[in-house]
């Protein structure tokens, strides 16, 4: 869905690091977890999330590794500590927006402080 | 050996567009996504056809690399604060009189050629749309170090006094020489 494109264009970094927290994975499983993930709603054209996770592994926020797979180099990811520090900022600051947003569109009393 | 020769030759082209190392590494996606079109039990034919549309037309892909590419990003900085440089060395240097100075108008000149030659190169690699011209960046980096060094080294040996604008220049490009230094193997490596 191109407004989803759109919409997912600043959240990828962090989408795709999500897709790291539970493991290690390779490019092409890193995509099927993406879209997977969203129920087939983020199915990213596969030529923009390897030079996103080349750009995230200069950034320090991955760390990629290389092996052999059936007589095929391939090229492995893995969260370094930045990274996960990076994730775990990044939940904590999508949480408040989206309950900004939900608060905001649903009418939705926001929740009071005690 | 699992493939098919629609893939093979999708990787060809993108051997012809990018770094080694990178198409290994897509080559091996490729491959993952023509299994997995197999798996589900797609001919070979169409498997190929399927797994070359996910990855995007060679060109694509590639562009996408070059405009995410670390020589592309350091140029685009380096022209970004290029304003700020230009603002902070011209106060400087009118603020002490460097027409009075005795520099050889030939190095002058030199100086300021090699300066328009560095971001004429910056420029290209931004506008580029081929990855190896990105690597451009890297000997553009090292010759910018240089000018900022030679600027400081003339500064230190020339200037009468130390004016407030050469107080602020000064940091400035020990910084950018500093950033310039670590970005050129990445550069030249990616």
């Amino acid at each position: 869905m191109a407004t989803d494109a759109q919409a997912l264009k600043g959240h990828l970094d962090v989408l795709l690091l999500a897709t790291m927290a539970d493991g290690p994975r390779h490019g092409y499983a890193i995509r099927e977890a993406l879209r997977d993930g969203s129920g087939g709603r983020f199915d990213l054209p596969t030529g923009t999330v390897y030079p996103a996770l080349h750009r995230l592994e200069r950034a320090g926020l991955l760390a990629g590794s290389w092996s052999t797979v059936d007589g095929r180099r391939r090229r492995t990811y893995r969260l370094t500590d930045e990274g996960r520090r990076k994730l775990a900022g990044e939940r904590a600051n999508w949480r408040g927006f989206a309950r900004a947003v939900t608060a905001l569109l649903e009418g939705d009393p926001w929740p009071a402080t005690p | 050996m699992a493939g098919h020769a629609l893939i093979a030759a999708y990787v060809s082209d993108l051997a012809r567009r990018l770094p080694a190392d990178t198409v290994a590494e897509l080559a091996d996606g490729l491959e993952e996504t023509f299994e997995h079109y197999r798996r589900l039990g797609t001919s070979p034919a169409a498997a190929a056809a399927a797994a070359v549309a996910e990855f995007g037309r060679p060109e694509q892909v590639a562009s996408e690399f070059t405009r995410q590419s670390p020589g592309r990003r350091a140029a685009l900085a380096l022209l970004a604060t290029g304003p700020l440089f230009a603002v902070l060395w011209g106060t400087s240097l009118a603020s002490a009189q460097a027409w009075t100075w005795q520099i050889p108008i030939g190095v002058a000149l030199a100086f300021g050629a090699a300066l328009v030659g560095v971001a004429a190169v910056l420029v290209a690699v931004v506008l580029s749309r081929s990855y190896a011209r990105t690597r451009l960046a890297g000997p553009a980096c090292g010759i910018l170090v240089l000018l900022d060094a030679a600027m400081l080294a003339t500064v230190a040996l020339v200037a009468p006094v130390l004016t407030w604008p050469m107080a602020m220049a000064i940091p400035a490009s020990c910084a950018r020489i500093v950033l310039s230094v670590r970005s050129v193997p990445r550069i030249l490596a990616g």
